[in-house]
């Protein structure tokens, strides 16, 4: 479904992305851990085609769409989907009017009907439940005001709402009670499908103990240094990434 | 002197009717009066010598059948002036309490209130609007009887086609405890210069619903203003939209005469390419108890420009007071610009007043955001612009109004770009 080859992403002249692969195939659930600035938002970001981002090397495909050609748009009208470490506020545009507009969007590349208005708010309303987001909060500007938590499930809200083909969910476990964070498992695994896959960043093991993921990589400087099951989550939770010190970095490697 | 002003005053020599004490009174002014220089604090930020260098040439071949079309659902009582012809006056069969006639019928009663009211509303301080008293020959006057309630809203249309001057002028009164709507609404985009001033008398709890559709375009030339008194008790709910053009100016005014009046001015504006818009606008309380709450919100793309300058004036005694300014605006490139002065002036202790202004740029990490999600940078745009306006258009009391609105808001905002 996704395949990463040897990318190279820089912002600001500053290089990030330092020769990534990740294969991800129909169905699997990757979780992608490893330490603070190691490059992890940066990759969703370099994926869904963030203004500032530049890729130097490297391709990036889903189901054989070259990504890096596309618009941001046309990237999530081709089933990517991020849910952000840090959700943007919009005050002004109600979270109603801007979930509409981009499923119209979502559903329109897919060659589906548009929905009425009516039927849209029917299905706004019933995966707010899911969220447990109160459905006023559909009336209310794009996560403004809204929690850290609320944030979090808004994102979850609009996953569940465009059903793409990839998401990628960025630390959407951190800053949440316990029962949210059931909200997101529970919102990774009811989607979990032959044809659905994700990618999950996160710092913690906790979410993993309800998501159980196929693949467990590491990220550091800017590359999958470590990549095992499940297990390899335990493991860093207790050893912490003191370990990568050890290793060569990445330049001392190339430069060798 | 400009020439155009020299010419204007000649021209206004000529001009002799009922209104002549006022217009002399005008004349004699304009005639010390000097031409805006950048120096000007008032013209300061818009190129005035563009209205003397600009020439006019009428071209047989456009149509002067321009209209502006009726806005649906609205069900207006229309007054056009077409190149500042009055096209024509509304019979008898008017609801109960309006009294409609044009400024060169007007007899009788008309002609009293009337001449009170001509340039008593209006501060002088208004080079153009000097240059409207004395040439404005076309106008219209209306008004409401004491406690009459108009259901109907009154448009007054002013269409400009290419080549023409034109110099309207409205008059409108209400009585204690009336009703009415007034729309001033402003269309054209050919080369064409146009001054369009008007004054109203709100009475003692009187409810004036107004609206300015400053919608000229393109190549036009385009000065005027609103003028409200407002009586004790009375009410102002007024609101402005501003489309830019070659050279736009709206001056609104508005005089607290009579305690416990509240007024309520929301402005938009919204520019495109190299277009020019100022609004300036002052808040006389002259009296104690009164209210305004003003709100005016801008969105400027590409290479033009904005000034707004908000003062509000509040008079010695002029206690208990409440007043609110704030400006608002989005840049959407970074060649645009905005000049914005909010001014308070207080000299009475026991009020209440804020005034604040901000300019922004438009949220790119907003655009993304929508972006991400499938939505086109296009609409995204849009949505945001409308985000950042939408606030006050829902706040227009009348709806047919807003939502004949909407779209042609949607349609300036689609040819906008983000730079
Ligand atoms: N606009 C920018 N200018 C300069 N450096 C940047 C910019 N954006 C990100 N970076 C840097 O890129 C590196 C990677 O950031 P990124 O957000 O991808 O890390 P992360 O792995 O998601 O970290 P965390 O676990 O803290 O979320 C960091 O060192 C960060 O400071
Ligand atoms: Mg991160």
């Amino acid at each position: 479904m996704l395949s990463i080859k040897n990318l190279h992403a820089s912002v600001e002249e500053k290089n990030i992305l330092k020769g990534l692969d990740l294969e991800i195939k129909p169905g699997e659930v990757h979780a992608i851990m490893g330490p603070n600035g190691a490059g992890k938002s940066t990759l969703g970001y370099v994926l869904t085609g963030r203004e500032g981002y530049s890729v130097e090397q490297g391709s990036a495909t889903l189901d054989g769409v070259d990504l890096l050609a596309l618009e941001a748009e046309e990237r999530a009208r081709a089933g990517l989907f991020l849910a952000f470490q840090y959700p943007v506020e919009i005050p002004g545009v109600s979270n109603l009017e801007f979930l509409k507009a981009s499923v119209d969007a979502v559903r329109e590349a897919r060659g589906e009907e548009s929905l009425s208005s009516k039927d849209f708010l029917k299905m706004a309303r019933e995966a707010s439940k899911k969220v447990n987001l109160p459905a006023d909060f559909l009336k209310r500007g794009v996560n403004e005001g809204f929690s850290g938590g609320e944030k979090k499930r808004n994102e979850i809200l609009q996953m569940l709402l465009l059903k793409p083909k990839l998401c990628i969910l960025d630390e959407s476990d951190s800053g949440l009670d316990i029962d949210a964070l059931q909200v997101v498992a529970e919102g990774v695994n009811s989607q979990r499908s032959p044809d659905r896959s994700f990618i999950v960043v996160t710092h913690y093991q906790r979410l993993l103990d309800y998501i159980k993921p196929d693949f467990v990589h590491v990220l550091s400087d800017g590359k999958i240094v470590k990549s095992g099951d499940y297990s390899l989550a335990h493991e860093l939770e207790s050893q912490g990434y003191a370990w990568l010190k050890d290793q060569p970095a990445a330049d001392e490697v190339a430069e060798g | 002197m400009s020439s155009w002003l020299s010419s204007a005053v000649t021209r206004a020599e000529a001009v002799s009717d009922w209104l002549a004490p006022q217009r002399q009174a005008s004349l004699a002014l304009l005639r010390d009066a000097k031409w805006p220089t950048r120096k000007t604090e008032a013209w300061k930020y818009l190129p005035i010598n563009v209205w003397d260098n600009t020439e006019l040439q009428a071209d047989a071949a456009e149509s002067t059948d321009a209209t502006s079309g009726v806005i649906e659902g609205l069900n207006s009582l229309d007054l056009v002036f077409v190149n500042g012809q009055l096209q024509s006056v509304p019979g008898d069969d008017l609801p109960a309490g309006l009294t409609v006639v044009s400024l060169a019928d007007a007899s009788g009663d008309a002609r009293a209130w009337a001449a009170e009211t001509f340039t008593a509303v209006k501060p002088a301080r208004h080079l153009f609007g000097l240059v409207n008293d004395v040439l404005a020959t076309q106008g219209v006057l209306i008004d409401v009887a004491a406690a009459a309630v108009i259901e109907q809203p009154i448009r007054i249309v002013n269409v400009l086609t290419k080549g023409y001057e034109a110099h309207t002028r409205v008059l409108v009164r209400l009585g204690e405890h009336a009703k009415a709507t007034v729309i001033e609404h402003y269309v054209g985009d050919q080369r064409s210069k146009n001054t369009g001033f008007a004054e109203y008398k709100v009475g003692d709890s009187a409810y004036l619903e107004h609206y300015r559709f400053a919608l000229q375009s393109g190549e036009s030339l385009s000065i005027g203003g609103s003028h409200f008194e407002l009586s004790a008790r009375a009410e102002l709910s007024s609101h402005l939209v501003g489309f830019g053009s070659t050279l736009q100016r709206v001056d609104v005014d508005v005089t607290h005469a009579g305690e416990h009046a509240f007024a309520k001015l929301n402005a938009i504006y919204l520019l495109d390419g190299k277009e020019l818009f100022d609004l300036h606008s002052t808040i006389e309380h002259a009296v104690p108890n009164g209210t305004t709450e003003e709100n005016v919100r801008g969105i400027v793309a590409d290479n033009s420009r904005a000034v707004f300058n908000g003062r509000i004036h509040i008079h010695r005694g002029a206690q208990k007071t409440l007043a609110e300014l704030n400006n608002r605006n989005l840049l959407m490139s970074d060649r645009a610009e905005i000049n914005t002065k909010p001014e308070l002036e207080i000299y009475a202790d026991d009020v209440r007043c804020a005034h604040g202004a901000t300019i922004a740029e438009i949220d790119k990490k907003a655009l993304y955001y929508m972006q991400s999600r499938g939505v086109s940078r296009s609409q995204a745009q849009i949505m945001l612009n409308f985000g950042f306006i939408n606030e006050l258009v829902d706040q227009m009391p009348n709806q047919v109004l807003a939502d004949w609105l909407r779209p042609q808001l949607r349609d300036r905002f689609a040819g906008m770009e983000v730079k």
